[in-house]
């Protein structure tokens, strides 16, 4: 079951859209030209690629010579600025990103950190923050009539709801090639029917006896589920019947398909794609891990560009590249990087955002913010701002407190074009 | 799916046990006691006092008039404890508990239904729920003594360790493979210490002082867990055992605590002599040692270097002390009392101005680089270190009532902002006095009233004070749900199997990585060891495709006694084997996975969520065939049942510990004369909200 709130704001926003009338809330606080204005919510998709365990950020974004270049040489662009030496084949779209190279962030730990990119907020025992995907179903509605709005690939959902209903939580894939299993009942219709009738009846005691939040989401997800099991639009989920050219073109690993997935649930509709890639906590033989981690991030997002752009969705779909925080200037004794949250670096790209644009710098060394310091709030606020959503608009919770979309960040206008 | 309130639920919530009842008992000597009456059983007569302690006396010596009201009396609470300390000790935590609800103007909840305790008992202290026949043998107990005897008889059984390791692998993030090593010893190790009963100080007092290689030495795998990364080992090792929040004084002052950074790095100083890459420098890819080996392998196939390398890591991952300690400020260090780069001597943080003075700090000398570990972790488990028997206490009570007195669990640092201080003070108190026996403690909390009332039904917001009216309705762990799966499917033949990689895994992979000459024929011959030890206990080996839906279709299970020995039984392609003696964590498919079993990357990360491909999984995944199927032990003895009546109460049972209400059974008795089967009951029942929440 959609709730009440977002089956309203998907009729409104169904009607916002074939009507022509565009509402925007996100130009009041920052005082916003029109024309600046006029680049929010072009991202009416956004595919955001999470690196797992801290992406070094001068062998991938931000290369530097000298003591604290990695194992390869920065790499030349189609644009005018260079790249760590792996990004070989994102070196020729240079023209289509942009990269901020001025991230800052406080924690270099794993866990809150990737808990505050995904948030915008530092993790508390108190309460449970939205991941962007909530944000945009909560303002913009659903973006499908059956499946989630968000989708998130690769990873455990991990609360992405926050304080927002159960149902605004992103549907996991844990395995992009598998899909969503078990998607058909094993019994005939008219036998499943029959078990979910009895369901009902047997279990409303319990229901009504216990009316907790958990118990309550649960028998919305089974609301949900079953909808979505007599749906068309399960095809969705299941890539095995995409050209294997294009998987081998991806890179035959779990992020490299993920990101397959992701442009076709692009295509059917869904707003918010999350896609995971693990081991990127390089403490230790950073070249090997490189060779391995490293490659597979330049061919898939690359491969990614080019379909999504050769399919006209690149306007309309941001891609976001970004990890919890970087890694350390000094290679340390055993050949790794260590957390570096001081200074780090995220890419963004499609969407309204422009191509070939640096924003910010690291020092010389990518030991500290040199220019343009840009918070993971700002970062979030930027995302929030390319889908249209009021980024200044506060929100209680149910336990009353105010939020907003990335705590109060300030997008980013220069990288929209 | 609307939900329609039920009369009979309704009437159900609705009962109320009764005040406690004190009266002044009279003895044949004349001597008086005020006592509530917990009972009679075996000719003798239990009273409880006011300050908690139960008095057994025989029937007898009770006046002629008391004797009257004893056969005549209803019992009171929960009936005859084990032993009269433990309930006195129980009554004190009860009063703490009611102490802080009548501070919050808040009721306790009445107490719970033998059915209710029974399943909760069987999942809280077992992780499973019970099966048919032990659920129906605790109901038809008429003993007034049966609550306290199944918390021991429990508490007691294999159960109870297995569940106990699956919160301490989520807690720890155990996993089988760590830093591209196989961690099977660690596993072992734990288990190992739980089923000797080995106190919780000892334990965490071995994993920080374990010694030598992984492959001999299990307790090891605590520090090897995070080799290389000290300071992120630290941090945890601070937030899980001692509930001091550092994380962030890592990289610079807390802003909110009052940790520097400085402090972190004094306290990382107690590792800074300790090593952790790897005996013989086999950590790192360009030591001398290594390249030996690499130039003995050189001419081998790169598929062969690519093993061989796995077996060299596994018989090189090693803690070691050295003497010297080179833990130094990091380059961004940015405050005034020190200098990037600086060396920094070893000291202990506290919490308070007279921490110095308790004994744990006193005997800490720090003088030599290689006792260093050793004093600290002397120090973190000793009996008055101020926040390490406080941080278990209160992770144990967490376990049984689903909120710690103070949250997050890992975030202690300032007792006196938890929701009641002095149950919070008292726990702390009593997990010393038991000497960190965890048994004893969770035999303790599981004899209070509190523990022992209904589960909440309300909806209680994060953040708000959880003052414990009762245990809060939660939903089942992802092992408690898996092991209740098996336990449908099998019976208590549940606890039959358990495996011992590690032993195994240890023995064939132990080689001699001194010797590069003969290298490639030692390698040859583990990898050829470990296959054969891999056959025969049947795992480590993943079935996938088309193979795994062949062996589904199979439905093979194993009748020979020897061969479940060895290695665990399956049905409908279903390894069903406890979770804890499951690959850790098992693959993402898997329906532990699905239903929220830990990554074992971050601590304590286990999730209670639901999601839609879970529920999918529910309603169509292999678990739900296997327990439907007519071969589950839980469909099968129901089938053998004359009448749709008992089968449907059989089924109740097996699932719910409870037997249906007439209503139920007579909407069932409807839906099986529409055609619904035994097996499409089962699956009804299975997804319910009411098997996957705790009452």
């Amino acid at each position: 079951m959609i709730s009440e709130l977002s089956r309203r704001r998907f009729v409104e926003n169904l009607a916002a859209s074939t009507l022509g009338v565009t509402v925007l809330h996100n130009t009041s606080r920052f005082g916003f030209s029109e024309e600046t204005a006029a680049a929010a919510g072009k991202a009416k998709n956004v595919i955001f690629l999470q690196m797992i365990g801290g992406m070094t950020h001068i062998d991938t974004l931000d290369p530097k010579e000298g003591p604290t270049q990695g194992p390869k040489a920065p790499l030349k662009t189609n644009a005018d600025f260079m790249l760590g030496g792996t990004m070989e084949n994102l070196a020729k779209h240079g023209d289509k990103i942009s990269i901020i190279r001025s991230m800052t962030s406080k924690t270099g730990v794993h866990a809150s950190g990737q808990y505050i990119i995904r948030t915008g907020y530092e993790q508390r025992g108190t309460i449970k923050h939205p991941a962007m995907g909530a944000w945009a179903e909560h303002f913009l509605g659903a973006s499908h009539k059956t499946l989630p709005s968000s989708v998130c690939v690769n990873r455990q959902p991990n609360n992405g709801n926050g304080f927002f209903p159960a149902a605004l939580s992103p549907l996991p894939i844990l395995d992009p090639e598998a899909g969503l299993q078990n998607a058909t009942p094993e019994v005939r219709q008219e036998t499943f029917s029959k078990r979910l009738a009895l369901l009902d009846k047997l279990d409303a005691g319990f229901r009504s006896r216990f009316q907790t939040a958990g118990v309550k989401s649960y028998t919305e997800f089974y609301e949900n589920t079953v909808r979505i099991m007599s749906s068309e639009d399960l095809k969705a989920f299941d890539i095995s019947d995409e050209p294997e050219a294009l998987k081998e073109k991806y890179g035959r690993n779990q992020f490299g398909q993920g990101c397959l997935l992701a442009r076709r649930l692009v295509e059917k509709g869904i707003r918010y794609i999350e896609v995971a890639s693990n081991g990127w906590d390089m403490h230790n033989n950073i070249d090997e891990e490189l060779e391995d981690k490293g490659v597979e991030l330049d061919i898939a997002l690359s491969t990614l560009l080019d379909d999504l752009k050769e399919r006209g969705l690149l306007a309309s779909t941001l891609v976001v590249l970004c990890s919890e925080f970087g890694r350390g200037p000094k290679v340390n004794q055993n050949g790794g990087r260590d957390h570096h949250p001081k200074v780090f670096s995220t890419l963004l790209a499609g969407g309204g955002v422009k191509g070939g644009f640096i924003y910010g710098a690291s020092d010389k060394g990518g030991f500290e913010v040199a220019d343009k310091g840009t918070t993971i709030q700002d970062f979030l606020s930027t995302i929030g701002f390319a889908m249209g959503l009021p980024v200044d608009e506060v929100v209680m919770s149910p336990s009353n407190r105010p939020f907003t979309v990335g705590d109060k960040g300030k997008p980013i206008m220069e990288l929209f074009a | 799916m609307k939900a329609t309130a039920c009369l009979f639920f309704a009437l159900f919530a609705g009962s109320i046990v009764a005040e406690e009842v004190f009266r002044t008992w009279t003895d044949t000597q004349g001597r008086k006691v005020e006592a509530t009456f917990r009972g009679v059983e075996g000719g003798n007569v239990f009273l409880q006092a006011k300050n908690g302690y139960v008095y057994r006396l025989p029937l007898e010596r009770l006046s002629a008039e008391d004797q009257k009201v004893a056969a005549t009396l209803k019992p009171e609470g929960l009936g005859i404890p084990a032993d009269p300390n433990l309930a006195q000790a129980a009554a004190k935590i009860d009063m703490l508990v009611n102490a802080g609800l009548t501070k919050a103007n808040q009721k306790p909840n009445p107490l719970a239904s033998d059915e209710q305790f029974c399943r909760r008992v069987y999942l809280d202290i077992v992780g499973r729920i019970p099966t048919r026949e032990e659920a129906l043998a605790f109901m038809n107990d008429t003993s007034l003594s049966k609550r306290a005897k199944l918390v021991d008889k429990l508490l007691n059984s294999p159960g109870y360790n297995s569940h106990l390791f699956n919160y301490l692998a989520d807690m720890m993030r155990m996993a089988d493979v760590a830093n591209k090593g196989r961690f099977y010893t660690y596993q072992e190790w734990l288990k190992g210490e739980l089923n000797k009963g080995t106190t919780w100080d000892k334990i965490v007092y071995q994993m920080i002082t374990a010694d030598g290689r992984l492959l001999d030495n299990g307790a090891t795998g605590y520090l090897l867990r995070d080799a290389g990364m000290r300071l992120d080992n630290l941090s945890l090792t601070l937030s899980t055992f001692l509930g001091a929040n550092v994380a962030c004084a890592q990289c610079h002052d807390h802003p909110f605590a009052d940790w520097t950074q400085m402090q972190f790095y004094q306290m990382a100083s107690f590792m800074g002599a300790t090593d952790t890459i790897g005996y013989r420098n086999a950590g790192s890819q360009k030591s001398p040692e290594m390249m030996a080996i690499r130039q003995a392998l050189k001419d081998e196939d790169r598929k062969f270097q690519q093993q061989a390398r796995n077996v060299i890591r596994a018989n090189a991952m090693a803690v070691h002390d050295t003497s010297n300690n080179d833990l130094v400020l990091p380059d961004d260090y940015k405050y005034k009392d020190a200098k990037p780069g600086d060396k920094v001597q070893p000291k202990l943080v506290t919490w308070d101005k007279r921490d110095t003075y308790l004994r744990s700090y006193q005997d800490t000398k720090t003088k030599e680089p290689e006792a260093l570990r050793k004093e600290f972790a002397e120090w973190l488990t000793a009996p008055d270190n101020p926040r390490f028997a406080m941080t278990i206490a209160n992770r144990m009570w967490k376990r049984a009532f689903g909120v710690g007195v103070k949250e997050p669990v890992t975030d202690i640092d300032d007792p006196e902002t938890s929701v009641n201080p002095p149950l919070l003070h008292h726990l702390t108190a009593e997990m010393v006095r038991l000497k960190f026996d965890l048994k004893a403690f969770m035999r303790l909390v599981y004899n209070t009233q509190a523990y022992q009332r209904e589960a909440t039904s309300f909806e209680f917001e994060a953040g708000t004070p959880y003052n414990f009216p009762g245990p809060i309705l939660r939903r089942v762990t992802a092992e408690q749900a898996w092991d209740s799966c098996v336990t449908l499917a099998v019976g208590d033949k549940v606890d039959g199997f358990t495996n011992h990689r590690g032993e195994k895994y240890a023995s064939a992979m132990n080689i001699d990585i001194s010797n590069p000459e003969t290298i490639a024929d030692q390698v040859r011959g583990a990898l050829m060891a470990v296959r054969q030890a891999g056959t025969a206990a049947g795992n480590g080996k993943k079935v996938k495709g088309k193979k795994k839906a062949a062996m589904m279709r199979r439905m093979e299970e194993s009748d020979d006694e020897e061969g479940v020995a060895t290695r665990p039984p399956t049905l409908g392609g279903l390894v069903l084997a406890r979770a804890s003696e499951l690959p850790q964590p098992e693959r993402d498919q898997h329906f532990l996975r699905q239903f929220g079993q830990s990554d074992r990357q971050i601590a304590d990360s286990s999730s209670d969520e639901g999601n839609i491909p879970q529920v999918l999984m529910l309603m169509n995944g292999d678990a739900q065939r296997v327990i439907g199927s007519s071969q589950s032990l839980a469909v099968q003895s129901a089938s053998t049942l004359a009448n749709p009546e008992e089968q449907i109460e059989a089924l109740y049972v097996s699932f719910f510990t409870r037997k249906p209400s007439a209503e139920e059974v007579a909407a069932a008795k409807e839906a099986i004369t529409g055609g619904v089967t035994l097996s499409d009951l089962a699956w009804v029942l299975f997804n319910t909200r009411e098997f996957v929440f705790v009452e």
